[in-house]
C-alpha cells in the first residue's frame, strides 16, 4: 500500500516546512540546554556560541545554591502521594460508577463534570481560606490534598470507562464462584486493569509535576515550593545568572522529557484520545 | 442500566463512592460553592464579609480594566485558537504523505511543549526575549535585522502578540496530532475515489479532509478556547499581565485584586464570571460546531 501518494518530488516542499515548525518547535530546549552548559564569560560572546567546555557547575549551582535540591524532593513528595492516593480513589469510584447503584448517582457525576471544567483560579481563593482555617497553609498536606481532590473527576471516568470495557463474564465467572466484591475489584479487575491504571498514572504524573497555581497560593515558605514554583521565585532572585536558570529549567523539565521518551506513544495517543472525552 | 452481578444494596455500595466524594466536595465542590457565595460580598480577607447582593457584578459592568481584560483575552484566542488549528491542520495534510517513520519522528518533536508546565515555559520565553541577551533580538542582529530587536515584552503594542505566539507554539503540535488520529480515521478509499476522479490536492483537502474533521475540529476549538479562558501561568510568569495591562486577562486580573489588593468578593466575581464563560462556550461549541453526519466522535 503506498501512502506516499504524491510522489517523492510533491512530498518535497512539504517536508521542508514540517521540518522547520519541527526546528522551531525543538529550538528553545535546544538553546535552553546549550545555555545551560556555558559559563557567563560564554554567554557575553553570544547565545548561539558553542562554550570551550561544558559548565555542569551550573546544574551543580542550580541544585545546591538555587535550591532545587528542596525543590525537587518537594516535587517528588508531592507527586508521588497525590497520584497514588487518586488512583485509589479514583478506582473505587470508577467501580461505583461503572457497577454499582447508588442514591443520587447521576446527581453526582454531573457534580463531577463541573469539577473538571471549572478552572482552579474560580476557586482559589475560597480553597486558600479553608486551608488556612485548618492550619495547613505552609505544609505538605496544603499542595498534595486539593491536588487528589482535582485529580479525582477525570480519574475516576477514566477508570468508569475502562472498567464498562471489562468482558462480563469475567466478572460473572468470578460472582458464580463465590468470590467476594472485594476480593473481585483487588484480584480481578485490578489485574486486568493495570495498563489503564499506569496511563491514567502518567497523567497524572505529568499534571501534578506542571502544577503552578496551588503551590503559588498555597505555600509561601522556599522550604515547600515545588520545582515551577521554586524556578519563578529563582528567576526573581537572580535574573542576571542565565546559565544557572538555564540549568534549572532543564532540572524542571528533565524528568518530563524522560518520561516522554519512555512513553510517549501512550503519551501522545493517551492526551490526544483523552481530549476527545 | 443493566444491573451489574457485582451490585449490592446502596448502603454496602457507598464504601466504595464516599472516600473520594468526600474529599472532592471538601476540596473543589465546595469551594466553587463558597467561591459564588464570596462573589456576593464585600470581604478584605480579615474581618467578617459584607453581603452586597449583585453588588460586584454590577461594578464589574462598568469596570473599565475588567473590559481590558476580556477584550486581551479575546485577541488571545486568536493566539490559542485560530494560529494553532490552521497551523495544525495544514501541518496534519503535509505530515500524512509522509512515511510512517517520518510522521512519527515529526509527531514526537511537535508535540512536546504540549506536556511541559507553562508557568516554566513562560520564564523560558522570558529569557527568550530578553531585550539584550536574549537569543532572539541577538538573532535578529545577527540576520541583520538589529533594527526590530524590540524589547519584545516591554513593548505596550508588542507584548500580546509576543505571549500569544508562545501559545500558538505550545499548542499546534497538539492539534496537528489531533488532526493526523482524525485524517487516519478517515476512509482511505475516499481519497482514493478522489484522486481517481482528478481532484487536486488542495480540493480534496477543502472538500474531503476538511469536513471530516469536523469532530476533532471541534474538540481543538473546545480546548484552546477554554485554555485560553483559563489562562495564567504563561501569562502570569512572562508579563504579570504588564506593561500598563497589556496582557492583562481575567485570571490576572483575579488573582491581583484577591492576592495583593485584598478584594476577594470582587476576585470571586470576576473567577465566577470565568468559570461562567467556560461553561457558556462549552456548550456553544457543542451545540454550534456539529459534525456532519450527526455521529459523535467524542
Amino acid at each position: 500500500m503506498s501512502r506516499n501518494f504524491h510522489g517523492i518530488g510533491a512530498v518535497l516542499p512539504s517536508r521542508i516546512i514540517l521540518w522547520l515548525f519541527a526546528v522551531l518547535t525543538v529550538i528553545p530546549f535546544a538553546l535552553l540546554i546549550l545555555t545551560s552548559l556555558k559559563s557567563r564569560a560564554d554567554l557575553i560572546q553570544g547565545a548561539f556560541v558553542l562554550p570551550a567546555y561544558p559548565h555542569f557547575e551550573n546544574y551543580a549551582n542550580a541544585w545546591i545554591e538555587g535550591h532545587f535540591n528542596v525543590y525537587f524532593l518537594n516535587s517528588v513528595l508531592i507527586v508521588f502521594p497525590v497520584v497514588i492516593v487518586s488512583i485509589i480513589l479514583g478506582t473505587l469510584m470508577g467501580f461505583s460508577f461503572a457497577f454499582l447503584s447508588f442514591p443520587f448517582r447521576r446527581t453526582i457525576f454531573v457534580l463531577l463534570t463541573i469539577g473538571m471544567m471549572v478552572p482552579t483560579e474560580a476557586f482559589i481563593i475560597p480553597l486558600y481560606y479553608e486551608m488556612r482555617y485548618v492550619g495547613l497553609i505552609n505544609t505538605y498536606a496544603a499542595l498534595i490534598l486539593p491536588q487528589i481532590a482535582m485529580s479525582l473527576p477525570f480519574a475516576t471516568m477514566f477508570m468508569a470507562s475502562a472498567m464498562q470495557q471489562l468482558p462480563l463474564e469475567v466478572i460473572e465467572a468470578a460472582v458464580l464462584d463465590g468470590a467476594s466484591r472485594r476480593y473481585i475489584l483487588s484480584k480481578v479487575i485490578v489485574p486486568l486493569m493495570l495498563p489503564s491504571m499506569s496511563t491514567l498514572a502518567l497523567f497524572l504524573f505529568i499534571w501534578t509535576w506542571n502544577e503552578f497555581l496551588i503551590p503559588l497560593v498555597l505555600v509561601n515558605d522556599d522550604n515547600y515550593r515545588t520545582l515551577p514554583i521554586g524556578m519563578l521565585f529563582f528567576q526573581g532572585r537572580y535574573t542576571v545568572n542565565t546559565p544557572v536558570l538555564t540549568a534549572g529549567a532543564v532540572i524542571v523539565i528533565g524528568p518530563l522529557i524522560l518520561a516522554y521518551m519512555l512513553f510517549q506513544r501512550k503519551l501522545i495517543t493517551g492526551l490526544t484520545a483523552g481530549a476527545t472525552k | 442500566m443493566k444491573r451489574s452481578p457485582l451490585d449490592a444494596n446502596a448502603s454496602r455500595n457507598l464504601i466504595y463512592i464516599l472516600p473520594g466524594l468526600l474529599v472532592y466536595l471538601a476540596l473543589v465542590l465546595g469551594p466553587i460553592i463558597a467561591a459564588i457565595g464570596i462573589s456576593f460580598t464585600e470581604w478584605n480577607g480579615i474581618g467578617s464579609p459584607n453581603w452586597v447582593g449583585f453588588g460586584n457584578y454590577a461594578k464589574l459592568l462598568s469596570d473599565e480594566t475588567f473590559y481590558v481584560a476580556l477584550k486581551n483575552n479575546a485577541l488571545f484566542m486568536v493566539f490559542y485558537c485560530v494560529i494553532p488549528i490552521v497551523v495544525g491542520l495544514l501541518l496534519a495534510a503535509l505530515v500524512w504523505s509522509l512515511r510512517q517513520r517520518e510522521q512519527f519522528a515529526l509527531r514526537t518533536l511537535l508535540f512536546l511543549p504540549y506536556i511541559m508546565p507553562t508557568a516554566v515555559l513562560g520564564i523560558i520565553w522570558h529569557w527568550l526575549y530578553n531585550p539584550a541577551f536574549g537569543p532572539i533580538n541577538q538573532a535578529l542582529k545577527l540576520v541583520g535585522l538589529g533594527s526590530i530587536a524590540l524589547p519584545w515584552l516591554g513593548d505596550f503594542t508588542f507584548v500580546l502578540p509576543a505571549v500569544g505566539i508562545v501559545a500558538s507554539w505550545y499548542f499546534f503540535g497538539f492539534c496537528m496530532v489531533l488532526f493526523l488520529s482524525g485524517i487516519q480515521r478517515i476512509d482511505p478509499s475516499l481519497f482514493e475515489a478522489a484522486r481517481v476522479d482528478g481532484a487536486s490536492g488542495s480540493r480534496i483537502f477543502f472538500f474531503i479532509t476538511l469536513p471530516l474533521l469536523l469532530p476533532e475540529i471541534r474538540i481543538a476549538l473546545l480546548l484552546t478556547i477554554i485554555a485560553s479562558i483559563k489562562s495564567f501561568d504563561l501569562i502570569f510568569t512572562m508579563t504579570r499581565g504588564g506593561p500598563a495591562n497589556a496582557t492583562l486577562v481575567p485570571n490576572i486580573y483575579m488573582y491581583e485584586l484577591g492576592f495583593q489588593l485584598n478584594r476577594y468578593g470582587y476576585a470571586s466575581a470576576v473567577a465566577i464570571i470565568g468559570a461562567i464563560l467556560v461553561f457558556t462556550i462549552n456548550y456553544a461549541v457543542h451545540r454550534l460546531v456539529r459534525p456532519v453526519n450527526g455521529g459523535s466522535a467524542s
